[in-house]
């Protein structure tokens, strides 16, 4: 579960990033953040994935407080959660396997799990056949889907997904959108970051709006405004 | 719980030692020529003292006894030597033990002393003391020369003065010079981790993102820092090896006057003394570049 009690963001130079945010997201929701640039997104992304700390307010994630924890916490802190990014973030110089197998190498998963479980995530985003291909040999909503797969290698609680369809053409971003539908019908919780109003129509799940740093609209089969 | 794999930091390290092959081999070549001009000071140093340990010419007096005294009064002066505050050890020569040494020293020609026996003997009675304090020794001379029954002092000051500051003035240079390789070592391996970092920062993004321990993602770096250091107390002793043995045999077949170390006898404080400090360098620079430049 997330908890976000009157959470509030300033950052040094004064500004007032989110001016008290107050959110409940359950266990196995999916859930749109929509809001227009500045509105604040980036910084509840931030604060979910604690790079930053809130200024004031409580935020809880899956009985973490974020607003205690130390830092040498977040590490394992940061395990409840797969991330995945516009920009895709994969190595360059490692295959579709070894980026994959390096979420989980990270985390100091044995070699044996791993062989045996990256083939099989790649088989759920589609990609079970490009094991060892280079991310430059694929097209931008393969590359996304390596990025979930890597999200998921490490059976996550939560997956953040960054304007996931930012960087990939319309006919992928639908196909990415299913796959993180049918990733949140396997019980995960899927936050996603967008600002693209077709999708978010289209879909017809939660949508919390953020606008001027905090919540003006949170509803179940909502639009984006 | 799971453990991590020390192949894949090894692994990473020594790729990273590839990438940035150039700072890498400014590193170790920096670092390596520190670690001679240490290890041939030391020794240089070692073989000082040794020669000084064996010629003994540090801190000792010769006092040369009237040849008139009779034995109550050579055992008299004994006593006064005893008393005195800077002397540390006495050892007393009879006139017949200085003509013994002399024969045998000139054993050759022993048949020659038959005729010094006895009451023909020349040499006078002796004592060799040695002081503890050097910078009273002139003190301690002008002492001894005033006791009635010595007829000479002689004290070995001036060669030892010379050593000692030849000795002093050599150890200020060496550190200063020392110093400042060090620092530049250190320097420069900062920057060698600081453009490691530079180069895998998207990586080391992500390793956060995913939940990577700080351990995780900076050992790589350490070892990679700990590795410069390893290859240049490597290369630091052969080049010492080569160096000191050269001299070596210059030494031992041309100036036989110095006694040296001979690098067999001491190559295993070279080698261990070199690893020692060059690993620890280069983690030390890594672990300063890292909380510089990766806030993780």
């Amino acid at each position: 579960m997330i908890e976000l009690q009157n959470v509030k963001k300033v950052y040094p130079n004064k500004t007032a990033a989110l001016n008290g945010v107050t959110l409940r997201i359950d266990d196995g929701e999916f859930v749109f953040v929509v809001g227009h640039s500045g509105a604040g997104k980036t910084t509840l992304m931030r604060l979910l994935l604690r790079e930053e700390k809130p200024t004031s307010g409580k935020l809880i994630i899956n009985d973490f407080d974020l607003t205690k924890m130390p830092n040498y916490k977040v590490a394992h802190y940061r395990r409840q959660l797969g991330v995945v990014f516009q920009d895709f973030r994969l190595f360059p110089n490692k295959t579709v396997y070894e980026n994959v197998a390096f979420a989980m190498h990270v985390v100091g998963t044995p070699a044996s799990k791993i062989r045996k479980r990256v083939p099989a995530i790649l088989n759920t985003v589609g990609l079970g056949d490009k094991l060892n291909r280079y991310p430059n040999e694929l097209s931008g909503g393969e590359q996304q889907r390596v990025a979930l797969a890597r999200a998921l290698a490490n059976n996550p609680k939560i997956i953040i997904a960054d304007e996931p369809t930012g960087n990939i053409d319309p006919e992928m971003s639908i196909e990415i959108m299913n796959l993180l539908l049918k990733i949140n019908r396997l019980g995960k919780t899927v936050i996603v970051v967008t600002h693209e109003k077709s999708l978010v129509d289209y879909y017809q799940q939660r949508v919390v709006t953020i606008e001027h740093g905090k919540v003006t609209e949170d509803k179940v089969g909502g639009m984006f405004e | 719980m799971s453990r991590y794999n020390p192949f894949y930091f090894i692994g990473q390290a020594f790729k990273s030692l590839w990438r940035n092959s150039v700072m890498t081999i400014a590193s170790i070549l920096i670092l390596a020529s520190c670690l001679v001009v240490l290890g041939s000071f030391a020794l240089l140093v070692a073989d000082l003292n040794l020669n000084l340990g064996e010629l003994g010419l540090m801190n000792e007096i010769a006092i040369y006894l009237d040849p008139e005294l009779d034995d109550a009064q050579v055992e008299e002066i004994g006593k006064t030597l005893e008393s005195m505050s800077n002397v540390d050890t006495i050892t007393f020569i009879s006139k017949e033990e200085g003509l013994e040494e002399m024969r045998q020293d000139y054993a050759e020609y022993s048949d020659l002393f038959v005729i010094a026996e006895g009451e023909a003997n020349p040499l006078p009675d002796m004592f060799y003391i040695t002081y503890a304090d050097v910078t009273k020794a002139t003190t301690l001379e002008y002492q001894l020369s005033e006791i009635e029954g010595i007829s000479k002092v002689i004290l070995r000051l001036d060669l030892a003065m010379q050593i000692e500051s030849f000795k002093s003035g050599m150890t200020l240079v060496f550190t200063w010079f020392l110093a400042l390789l060090f620092v530049v070592s250190i320097f420069v391996i900062i920057n060698t981790i600081k453009i490691a970092v530079h180069s895998r920062r998207n990586e080391i993004n992500v390793m956060r993102y995913i939940g990577a321990t700080r351990t995780f993602i900076v050992t790589p770096f350490i070892l990679e820092g700990a590795l410069i250091g390893l290859f240049s107390g490597t290369i630091a002793y052969l080049v010492e090896w080569y160096l000191y043995t050269y001299i070596e045999q210059i030494v031992v077949s041309e100036i036989r006057m110095i006694e040296v170390y001979l690098f067999s006898e001491v190559w295993q404080y070279v080698l261990a003394g070199f690893l020692l400090i060059g690993t620890l360098t280069g983690a030390i620079g890594s672990s300063i570049s890292l909380r510089r430049n990766l806030n993780a």
